[in-house]
């Protein structure tokens, strides 16, 4: 299928949901509080926009979230994928971090909170932190997988080219690796957006996972559903803008 | 003079309950510039040899020996080319083929010059900026000849560098290579298991058994340099040696199957 006909249908598909959303809550087929018309969604947004949730605007709550996961990802990343590449490379570091990763990992990081709590206080750093362990718990697997399964021929024929392994690693492994780094990255992030509401579960006072939490404890279903759809829309944005990253910096991912 | 010497080397694989010997006893000697096909069914060993020459793995006895140094690790005296391409995909087939010298001090613009050349020897002139996947197999396999070539090795070794190729594209590769080793003095270890290319290819063809792996007969090839692989099968020798050669294989081949 052509991109622009899987873009069109993927349009028409969304197109189709939100009018039946609006249609059924227009209606009153579901109680409003239930279920916000888009419209009322949107009128909702336009107050957020002016006034703000809580005195803070809404770009803020953005922002702050955004900050919030932009730095635990991108500390996750750079010292997640060095590790996880090493790992791959040797067992006996694997050996040695495996247990704590593998036992981290699967482990849902909510739990983890008291504990955080008690050890970083309620300020920015719990937050940061336990966006933070669970992005770089899945960059380190997914890191060192991806050197497990490069292809051993290519590092023979830089070896009879005259590579040192240094010259392998950077030259060779590197590259090799890229495509499926990405792919790492995007699922990763993934995990690591859904942790934002653990995070912002942490006495925080603004942020859309925060706005989320204390709206609903007013039943102010509209702004629970911008809230989610605000989680949802930028957390997409972010996955589209690592992929169009992929395909400029690794146009040969799947090429061969 | 010998550039490339094995002397009586044996390779076993531990598996159990029973090691599996994959070579036994080898005595091989390739003179400088000399095309050597090793020829045999598979499960003899052939591309094994290749591996020690190339120092992937180390004879349990007995010496490989390139230009009289023991070979202890791979290195860039000992080119490789493989049943596949294995290009690197995130350069271009310029930059593929400068692979090798950009790995240590280099003139840029010297090396550009000389892959360009032997791209143009390939028959890949106007290819240089093509990313590798938009190329067919068959001029993946000869980036990947000027790869391991440019770089001057003492010795190329080839494991059955055209068996993944249809049989047209196969021809036109087997005649490429001769021409472009005519033009050099590299010395050539060739492994396959098809008759006709080893006729058309070799200087000398070294006929191996499998289980154990052992060299069985060695042939001198009566055809000269020049050769046409039409003219070939024409030649007078050429039906009587192909029936040997043949006959040989498969005697060692069908062997195993009982």
């Amino acid at each position: 299928m052509r991109l622009s006909q899987h873009i069109g249908i993927s349009v028409v598909s969304v197109a189709v949901f939100l009018a039946a959303w609006q249609l059924v809550a227009t209606r009153q087929w579901v109680d409003p509080l239930l279920l916000p018309s888009l419209t009322d969604i949107g009128l909702t947004t336009e107050e957020l926009v002016v006034d703000g949730y809580r005195q803070v605007p809404l770009w803020e709550h953005i922002a702050v979230s955004l900050g919030r996961a932009l730095s635990g990802f991108a500390a996750a990343i750079i010292i997640g994928i060095p590790l996880g590449l090493l790992m791959g490379l040797s067992d006996k570091l694997a050996a040695v971090l495996n247990p704590f990763v593998q036992f981290l990992r699967p482990l849902p990081k909510i739990a983890l909170i008291p504990l955080v709590i008690v050890w970083l206080g309620i300020g920015e750093g719990s937050k940061f932190f336990l966006i933070f362990i669970a992005t770089f718990l899945s960059v380190v697997v997914g890191a060192a997988a991806a050197v497990e399964r490069i292809s051993r021929s290519r590092i023979r024929v830089a070896q009879t080219l005259g590579a040192s392994p240094r010259q392998i690693f950077l030259r060779v492994v590197l590259p090799e690796t890229l495509p499926e780094l990405f792919t790492t990255v995007r699922l990763s992030i993934g995990i690591g957006w859904t942790s934002l509401i653990a995070a912002e579960m942490i006495a925080a006072n603004s942020g859309i996972g925060w706005m989320v939490i204390n709206a609903s404890s007013y039943l102010r279903t509209d702004i629970v559903m911008l809230g989610i759809l605000l989680l949802g829309g930028i957390g997409y944005l972010l996955d589209l803008l690592l992929l169009a990253l992929q395909q400029l910096c690794a146009p040969w991912a799947g090429k061969e | 003079m010998d550039t490339i010497t094995l002397e009586n080397v044996s390779l076993s694989f531990k598996a159990k309950p029973n090691p599996f010997v994959v070579l036994d006893d080898i005595n091989l000697s390739l003179n400088k510039g000399e095309f050597v096909v090793l020829l045999g069914p598979s499960g003899c060993g052939k591309s094994t040899i290749l591996n020690l020459v190339a120092g992937f793995n180390r004879p349990d006895q007995g010496r490989v020996l390139v230009n009289g140094k023991p070979v202890l690790k791979p290195g860039a005296d000992r080119g490789m080319i493989f049943q596949q391409p294995n290009l690197f995909p995130w350069l271009t087939v310029l930059e593929n083929v400068a692979f090798g010298p950009t790995l240590g001090k280099h003139n840029k613009q010297q090396v550009n010059d000389q892959a360009t050349e032997w791209l143009a020897r390939v028959g890949l002139r106007g290819f240089e900026h093509h990313s590798p996947w938009q190329l067919s197999g068959g001029m993946k396999q000869r980036v990947a000849l000027a790869r391991a070539w440019l770089p001057g090795p003492e010795v190329l070794l080839l494991d059955e560098p055209f068996g993944a190729l249809d049989a047209q594209t196969r021809l036109m590769m087997q005649e490429l290579l001769r021409n472009a080793w005519l033009g050099t003095d590299t010395t050539l270890l060739f492994v396959t298991h098809d008759v006709e290319e080893a006729l058309f290819l070799a200087d000398r063809i070294v006929i191996m058994s499998a289980k154990p792996g052992k060299i069985v007969e060695e042939v001198i090839s009566p055809f000269g340099r020049e050769r046409d692989i039409e003219a070939l099968v024409e030649h007078p020798q050429y039906g009587e040696l192909k029936h040997h050669v043949l006959h040989r294989v498969r005697e060692e081949a069908k062997r195993h199957l009982r």
